[in-house]
């Protein structure tokens, strides 16, 4: 295989997850108007009941807003069409009749531009929920979100909410329903603590919600259509797993580390609503798993064994994207793996328990108990057992302005990371989207000079 | 008595309960925690319930990022820096760790981990339905089990009910104390004062009654009569003063030291009728419909509350109330709602201000502007 076909193989199934993240809006409008299914808005990585009913789509709220998109990404897509992802000659065809000679670069930049466009979003997003009465003290994450919610909340027959421990949080789902014309929203209680019979509360507010989706689907709960979505969701899951633990900590990368970051990237941003198909999600995650080691097994990439490996987190409720790419031009390599330190990458127990709903409240209390924690010595313990299991020279906390739960951990963990690992680490503020990067480089450069 | 004198009292009170062999629970003062419990186990319940300062807020930044709640950020700054009238801390024996909210959560782990107070749990669900009454249960026997553990006896439910009992009775002569018609300030100095104690200073309470209620204020025709609904006025603070030095009259405490407090009681009956004190607790936090904890309907309960307790003071008095929304900055419960809560207000006809703020000195000046503002606009 030439080296410019090795090149679009071994990222096709990411251009496919890319291209469906990006092109969510005519993919849901086919959905919703056409084959009349009903819209769940969805975030963070609880979307899975939602895929108990096929009629529902569950939607991670970014989603449903036009994206600027690099123009060979739009190309790749209208070849997809035409020949078929599948198809990678026609591919290649196709882009060779577009006269494009440097497809490595191509690639770097198509990725780039995939996280350019979505945070170009956030950050409007961001705008639109402090001029409409999120007060501007909130983290990244929750003005987004309600900006979402404002200028395409209409889109959704319902809202999902689960109760974490930020109260912020959940008071932002609440602020949902000042809204105008907001859509009905379907509350999940977790519990906070695993006491008494919690668990079982657990399963019966999960049935509850249950019964609020059957009402908007107007279909019966199946749950062997649930039971079948948790084995996607396992291998999902596994492939994540593998891309995190096989690949990140390897000494040789299939990319560039830069867009390696990004691939993580990617994942985390996907991984919410699986792109609202969960079968061709876990279809393209394999692909993408299968693509990887092809490509480190033939050797090609690039020798990263001696670029000292930094664990960003948090970065889910937001973080400047531009810090691995910094990283990376300082010698470093930056890895993502904010759903594995909540717990989140862990397997849906349907082996073990019978009762899908049940198995689903064991991975949401285990998450809740042991990843996320009802305090901040356990998710100091998270962050750290994920620090320790990727083997990571540096730690980078993002601490989010306005963040009143997970950034209140950094004092713990800076500790106990000295103390019991010997690595550096370091915290970033972070409020909104390119407004400091300037520091940030600064901040990055003297961090990185510990490495040398 | 000022706040200092105020202080040096309950430091001796403190000592001499300790020295009777009574252990102290600390915890940060909302609603919802079941200080009945802790009593009917023979501790000695102790509300954070202090305003902070520069230095308290500053001393916190060790801990926790500075885009916390001042509020809790000076709870922490308390134990890191123990001011002289603050003595009595060292006398905390366990401090709770509960989930009003992550900022509750993040200072009291803080407040138990470095300043080594053992640690008790006692968390809430946010939403309110029969699962999460059920879950408040759960969360009562753990939390019992936890006291028994440290007394080495069972807490018997007869026990239990007195102190319920107890409580109620005192909740309800505050509540007789609040309907008093007297300056915001005096009202505020005693119910601090009577929050802070508790039952103990029921005799107390109940000669400040009597005291006051033959000394109300007879023409408050040129009083700007107002509502503190938010964040708690807590011990130390200006706020009032501030109000007071603009015309305004705080009638009364929307808030946990306040009526949040003192109208969750029951009726004789109910508490003559129901066998298991657990779920009189049960009952109360049911019923707690206004507190800022839970979703989702916390923002209309909050705006029905507010409107009604208008309009029965319009007909009362004739008197347009105004209403303040005390922001302590960064609280997630008031700050996220703030907006919409004074948008919906607004819209019905009631004057509101949103009044954020911090514990910084500099600040005062800000705060009393807007104050004036406020209360001549309106
Ligand atoms: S934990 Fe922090 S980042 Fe996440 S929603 Fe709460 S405040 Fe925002
Ligand atoms: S954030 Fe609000 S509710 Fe929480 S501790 Fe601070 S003042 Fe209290």
């Amino acid at each position: 295989m030439s080296l410019m076909a090795d090149e679009i193989v071994r990222f096709s199934s990411l251009l496919r997850i890319a291209f469906n993240l990006l092109t969510g809006r005519d993919y849901l409008k086919r959905k919703k108007f056409r084959e009349k299914k009903k819209l769940i808005s969805v975030a963070l990585p609880f979307s899975d009941i939602v895929y108990g009913f096929p009629d529902l789509v569950p939607v991670f709220p970014i989603r449903t807003h036009v994206f600027k998109m690099h123009k060979y990404l739009q190309y790749l897509g209208s070849g997809a069409n035409i020949f078929g992802w599948k198809n990678v000659s026609n591919f290649l065809g196709f882009l060779k009749n577009l006269g494009i000679g440097d497809i490595n670069k191509i690639i770097d930049e198509i990725i780039d531009n995939v996280i350019d466009a979505v945070n170009e979003k956030y950050n409007e997003m961001y705008d639109i929920g402090i001029e409409n009465g999120i007060p501007s003290d909130f983290c990244y994450g929750i003005k987004s979100l309600y900006g979402m919610h404002v200028s395409k909340g209409k889109n959704y027959d319902a809202i999902l909410n689960y109760t974490i421990r930020c109260s912020a949080w959940n008071k932002y789902h609440e602020s949902l329903k000042t809204i105008n014309n907001t859509s009905k929203q379907i509350w999940i209680d977790i519990p906070p603590r695993n006491v008494g019979d919690a668990l079982e509360l657990l399963v019966n507010n999960l049935y509850d919600g249950i019964s609020e989706l059957e009402k908007i689907s107007g279909n019966t709960y199946d749950s062997n259509i649930l039971r079948n979505h948790f084995k996607v969701a396992n291998e999902i899951r596994r492939s994540y797993k593998s891309i995190l633990y096989e690949i990140s900590t390897s000494d040789f990368y299939p990319c560039n580390p830069a867009t390696f970051s990004e691939i993580l990237v990617i994942l985390n941003n996907s991984f919410q609503d699986y792109n609202s198909n969960a079968i061709r999600y876990r279809d393209n995650m394999t692909a993408l798993v299968h693509e990887i080691k092809e490509r480190i097994r033939n050797k090609i990439g690039m020798d990263v064994s001696n670029m000292p490996r930094i664990l960003i987190t948090p970065m889910f409720g937001g973080w400047e994207p531009k810090t691995h790419e910094i990283i990376y031009e300082l010698g470093g390599r930056a890895l993502y793996a904010d759903w594995d330190v909540l717990l989140l990458l862990e397997d849906i127990p349907i082996e073990k328990i019978s009762d899908p709903v049940e198995a689903y409240a064991h991975y949401l209390m285990n998450a809740t108990t042991n990843g996320i924690g009802c305090d901040n010595n356990t998710l100091t313990d998270s962050y750290f057992r994920i620090a320790e299991k990727l083997n990571v020279d540096g730690l980078i906390f993002i601490q989010l302005f306005g963040c009143h739960s997970v950034s209140n951990c950094y004092p713990m963990l800076k500790e106990k990371i000295r103390r019991e690992l010997e690595i550096p680490s370091m915290a970033l503020t972070f409020n909104k989207i390119g407004e400091n990067v300037e520091q940030v480089k600064t901040r990055l450069g003297a961090f990185m000079e510990m490495f040398r | 008595m000022d706040n200092l004198e105020l202080l040096s009292e309950y430091t001796l009170f403190l000592k001499e309960e300790k020295q009777k062999g009574k252990k102290v629970v600390a915890f940060i003062s909302h609603d919802n925690i079941p200080e009945e419990l802790l009593d009917a186990a023979g501790f000695i319940p102790l509300r954070l319930m202090f305003a902070g300062n520069d230095e308290l807020m500053d001393a916190s930044h060790d801990y926790l990022s500075p885009s916390t709640c001042a509020f809790a950020q000076s709870c922490i700054g308390l134990f890191s820096t123990k001011p002289n009238h603050f003595r009595f801390l060292d006398l905390v024996d366990y401090f709770i760790v509960s989930n009003h909210c992550v900022s509750d959560i993040c200072a009291s782990e803080i407040i138990s981990k470095y300043f080594n107070i053992p640690r008790l749990n006692f968390y809430l669900s946010y939403t309110k339905n029969e699962n999460s009454l059920k879950y408040f249960k759960f969360e009562l026997l753990d939390f019992k089990d936890q006291l028994e553990k440290i007394i080495g006896i069972e807490i018997k439910n007869e026990a239990l009910m007195d102190s319920i009992k107890k409580y109620n009775n005192f909740k309800k002569k505050l509540l007789e104390f609040n309907n008093l018609n007297i300056r915001g300030s005096e009202k505020l100095r005693i119910l601090q004062k009577a929050i802070l104690y508790g039952p103990i200073f029921l005799p107390e309470l109940e000669s400040y009654t009597l005291k006051f209620s033959e000394n109300q204020i007879q023409n408050s025709k040129d009083l700007k009569d107002v509502i503190i609904t938010g964040c708690s006025v807590f011990l130390n603070d200006y706020l009032i003063e501030l109000i007071e030095e603009a015309g305004g009259n705080v009638i009364s405490f929307d808030t946990w030291i306040g009526n949040n407090y003192y109208y969750q009681i029951f009726e004789e009956t109910v508490i003559n009728l129901t066998k298991n004190p657990f779920d009189l607790l049960v009952r109360r936090f049911e019923n707690n419909l206004y507190g800022d904890h839970s979703v989702p309907n916390f923002l209309e309960n909050k705006v029905s509350q507010i409107e009604k307790i208008c309009q029965n003071y319009l007909e009362k008095t004739g008197k347009k109330l105004r209403i303040i929304n005390h922001i302590i900055k960064f609280c997630d419960h008031i700050s996220l709602m703030s907006a919409y809560l004074k948008e919906q207000l607004q819209e019905k006809g009631f004057p509101v201000l949103n009044l954020e703020r911090d514990y910084s000195r500099a600040n005062r000046g800000q705060l009393s502007t807007r104050i004036e503002a406020f209360l001549e606009m309106v």
